[in-house]
């Protein structure tokens, strides 16, 4: 298990629903994530951005035919601090007494 | 600032994590229909066997045709997930690689050896009644194939691989 580390820039909801998506995955398009976390084009491409900038996410734009399709990944730093972030969670947890593994 | 986080945010944290992981494992598991389809296929392709034992171009023509259906329902279904969403390959694991490959065997293993069987004693339709048990093990054991992948998978990623 990584080593425990909070990430404030992670744990925003909107955020960690976005870095937990694309823990499971290798790339993610732009609408699955929108889809699945429930957030607007834009509000998305913020998000996007903002964990762009923190070194945490890799960006790809491309095309399918003539449609544009971006995905994204987590870059090694970006999967490095969310496993820290999950083990943090857990050790809040721990310390409670409950458990509550992210299956 | 984890020891601002109160344990039940952390829970919820916790919980909101694993239902988003659900959703991207979830992309990856072949729905029931798929397994029906391929039954009616296969059972299908028995059934001109059987039908056709004198005519080896009938039978040549419906491999083709089986393999060319197989081959485009798995690639759409497999396909049109895969660019939503690509599922980390160390999820499945050797262990789901296994289970994958023994059903396949065990499908192909019982028809082969039932029709076999069959084709020993004399009975006429050995294919299509071969292939209708192998047609009931996929009906039956395709979906419960895909929740224990389903599980392996969940429990991989909570072990961070």
């Amino acid at each position: 298990m990584a080593a425990a580390r909070f990430d404030e820039l992670i744990h925003a909801p909107t955020r960690l629903a976005i870095v937990a998506l694309l823990a499971t995955s290798e790339w993610a398009e732009f609408k699955f994530i929108r889809d699945s976390v429930g957030l607007s084009d834009s509000a998305l491409s913020k998000q996007l951005t903002t964990l762009e900038r923190a070194g945490y996410l890799d960006i790809r734009k491309d095309f399918v035919g003539k449609r544009p399709r971006t995905s994204a990944r987590l870059s090694k730093a970006g999967r490095a601090a969310f496993e820290r972030h999950v083990a943090a969670l857990q050790e809040v947890l721990a310390g409670s007494g409950a458990s509550l593994l992210p299956q | 600032m984890s020891e601002q986080v109160r344990p039940d945010e952390a829970a919820q944290a916790l919980a909101q994590i694993r239902q988003q992981q659900q959703r991207v494992i979830d992309l990856a598991m072949l729905p029931t229909w798929y397994w029906w389809i391929v039954a009616a296929l296969v059972v299908g392709l028995s059934a001109t066997v059987d039908a056709a034992r004198q005519r080896p171009v009938v039978i040549a023509l419906a491999a083709v045709a089986f393999a060319l259906a197989i081959a485009g329902l798995t690639i759409r279904v497999v396909l049109g997930a895969w660019r939503r969403a690509q599922w980390r390959n160390q999820l499945l694991g050797s262990r789901g690689v296994l289970l994958i490959l023994g059903f396949v065997w065990l499908v192909v293993g019982t028809t082969l050896g039932i029709a076999f069987a069959l084709e020993a004693v004399g009975v006429r339709q050995s294919a299509t009644l071969a292939s209708l048990v192998g047609a009931a093990v996929m009906i039956a054991g395709g979906p419960v194939l895909t929740r224990i992948l389903r599980r392996l998978m969940l429990d991989n990623q909570a072990r961070g691989r």
